[in-house]
C-alpha cells in the first residue's frame, strides 16, 4: 500500500515517473505487472484524498448550514 | 447698548433666513463632500456632509443636507445606477444643494441632483491610491503570488452566518457532482456596512491561528445584495489580505464593480457561486488527472502487454520454419555434397562387383558340364546318373555315354 505520510504531491509523481516508465519502453514484463500494481495503489490513494461518499458530504453540508 | 434696541432671536433668524434663503450665490450650488450620518426616515433622507483633514480625518466642516421624499427615490436610483451603489455613509459625492435657513431647524442643505459618476470616479481613485501604497510597501501581488495548495480542499469561508450567498457556496461545494471532499468552515463577519473591513480583518486574524489547516480562504458576500461596495475599498482590510499567508478568493464584487481585494487576492471572482464553481473545477481537474494517468497507465501496460505476446507470436511463428530451415539445409547439403560421393561410390563400387561377378561367370561357365563336353571329355551314365566308380559296374549292363554332341549305348563286357 502507498505509505501513510505520502503526500499527494508525491504520489503523483511517483505515478508519473511509473507513466514516463511505460512508456518509455524500459519497463520489461516482469516489472510492468509490479509497476502497475503500485500504480493502481496510487491512484486509489490519491483519488481517496480528493473523493469521499456522498453522506459524508450531505452530513458536512447538513452541520455547516443547520448551525 | 439699550433694550429697544435689541433684536427678538425671531427678528434676528429672521434676518438670516432672508439674507441667506434670497443669496442666488447659495441656491443650486455643486457641492463636493462626504457623507455621514446617513439615514431614511418617513421616505426622507437625512444626512450630515461633511469635509475631513485628509491627513488628520478631523471633521472641519459640515452641514446638515436632506433629500426629501419627492426627489430620494430618482437620486438614490440615479446613483445606483451610476456606481452600483446606493447612497449610504462614508461616500464622496458631488450633489447639487440650495442652502435655506430656518428660524426653527437651522440651516440646512435641501440636495436636488447627484453626480453618480463622481463618486464612481472617487472610487477609483481611492483603490488606485490603496493599490499604489500596497505596491510602494512591497506586498501587492504577496497574496497572488503564493504558491496555490497541492489540493484545494479544506476551505475557510469569512461571511456572514444566514446570508444566502453562504448557504448558496456551502450547498454547491458539498452537493459536488465528483464526491470531491472538501472541508468548510465558516468564520463569521459582517458584510455590509462601515464595520466589515474590521470584522473580515478580525475573521483573517482568527484563521490566522491555524493557517496550516486551510488551502484556501473564501471572502464571499450574500448573493443579490446591493449593499456597499466602497467598504471593502479599505487600506487595511486590503493590507491584511494581501500579505495573508493562505490564498484568499474574494467574491464580493459586483456583476458590473470590483473592489482593490479583486485587485490583491489570489484569486477573483464575481459571486459566492463563482467561487464555488471554481474550487470545484480547481479539485476536479486534479480528479481528471488521475483519471488521464489511469488511462495511461492502463494504455501502456496493455500496449506493454500485447507487444510482448506479439513478440512470443512472432517467435512461435517462426519456429516450424526455422526448423523446417534446418532441416533442409541439412538435406541441402546432403543431397549438394554427400550424395554424389555416395552415388560415386555406389557406381564405383557396382563396377568392381559387375568385373567380379563376369569373372566368376567366366569360371562357372568355364567349368559347366557342356563346355567340359566341348573339350574332348565324356559323361557314363547308368539309370540316369553319373557313374563315378567303375567298380560299380558288372558285365551285362547297359550304360550310356553323353559326348559334346550325342549319346551312345553299350553293353559292359568283364
Amino acid at each position: 500500500m502507498a505509505k501513510k505520510n505520502l503526500s499527494y504531491s508525491e504520489a503523483l509523481a511517483e505515478l508519473e515517473s511509473i507513466v514516463r516508465k511505460l512508456q518509455s519502453g524500459d519497463c520489461d514484463v516482469d516489472e510492468l505487472v509490479a509497476d502497475t500494481k503500485r500504480a493502481v495503489e496510487l491512484l486509489t490513494y490519491c483519488k481517496g484524498k480528493l473523493t469521499t461518499t456522498e453522506t459524508n458530504l450531505r452530513l458536512a453540508l447538513e452541520q455547516l448550514t443547520g448551525e | 447698548m439699550s433694550e429697544a434696541k435689541a433684536l427678538t432671536l425671531r427678528q434676528l433668524n429672521g434676518l438670516i433666513s432672508r439674507t441667506i434663503n434670497r443669496e442666488p450665490g447659495l441656491q443650486r450650488v455643486w457641492v463636493v463632500a462626504e457623507t455621514s450620518d446617513v439615514r431614511v426616515v418617513g421616505g426622507h433622507c437625512y444626512m450630515e456632509l461633511v469635509e475631513k483633514n485628509p491627513i488628520t480625518g478631523a471633521v472641519e466642516s459640515k452641514l446638515r443636507a436632506t433629500i426629501w421624499a419627492t426627489n430620494y427615490t430618482k437620486i438614490n436610483f440615479d446613483f445606483y445606477e451610476a456606481t452600483g451603489q446606493r447612497l449610504a455613509s462614508d461616500i464622496k459625492i458631488m450633489v447639487c444643494v440650495s442652502v435655506g435657513y430656518h428660524p426653527v431647524y437651522g440651516l440646512s442643505a435641501n440636495i436636488t441632483d447627484i453626480n453618480g459618476a463622481f463618486t464612481v470616479g472617487e472610487r477609483l481613485r481611492l483603490r488606485r491610491e490603496i493599490l499604489a501604497k500596497l505596491k510602494a510597501e512591497g506586498v501587492a501581488e504577496m497574496n497572488r503570488t503564493l504558491p496555490h495548495p497541492e489540493l484545494p480542499l479544506r476551505i475557510a469561508v469569512i461571511t456572514a452566518r444566514g446570508a444566502a450567498g453562504f448557504g448558496d457556496f456551502a450547498k454547491q461545494l458539498l452537493m459536488n457532482p465528483y464526491l470531491l471532499n472538501f472541508r468548510v468552515k465558516l468564520f463569521e463577519a459582517v458584510m455590509q456596512g462601515n464595520t466589515s473591513a474590521v470584522s473580515i480583518i478580525c475573521a483573517l486574524e482568527r484563521i490566522v491561528l491555524e493557517p496550516e489547516e486551510f488551502d484556501y480562504v473564501v471572502i464571499i458576500r450574500g448573493g443579490g445584495a446591493v449593499t456597499d461596495l466602497a467598504a471593502f475599498d479599505n487600506y487595511e482590510l486590503a493590507l491584511n489580505v494581501a500579505q495573508f499567508p493562505v490564498p484568499v478568493i474574494v467574491g464580493i464584487g459586483h456583476d458590473r464593480d470590483s473592489t482593490v481585494l479583486d485587485d490583491i487576492a489570489s484569486v477573483s471572482v464575481k459571486t459566492p457561486t463563482a467561487a464555488a464553481a471554481w474550487l470545484i473545477d480547481r479539485a476536479g481537474s486534479h480528479l481528471a488527472a488521475l483519471e488521464r494517468i489511469g488511462t495511461q497507465i492502463l494504455n501502456s501496460a496493455r500496449s506493454k502487454m500485447e507487444s510482448s505476446l506479439r513478440r512470443l507470436d512472432v517467435i512461435a511463428g517462426l519456429l516450424p520454419s526455422i526448423t523446417s530451415g534446418i532441416i533442409n539445409d541439412r538435406r541441402n547439403r546432403l543431397t549438394g555434397i554427400l550424395e554424389p560421393q555416395v552415388m560415386d561410390a555406389g557406381f564405383r563400387t557396382t563396377a568392381s562387383q559387375r568385373q567380379h561377378i563376369d569373372a566368376l561367370r567366366n569360371i562357372v561357365d568355364a567349368m559347366s558340364p557342356e563346355n567340359t563336353l566341348k573339350r574332348g571329355f565324356s559323361i557314363t551314365m547308368f539309370d540316369g546318373k553319373a557313374v563315378k566308380d567303375a567298380s560299380k559296374l558288372v558285365a551285362g549292363l547297359k550304360i550310356k555315354t553323353r559326348l559334346a554332341k550325342g549319346s551312345v549305348e553299350s553293353i559292359v563286357s568283364n
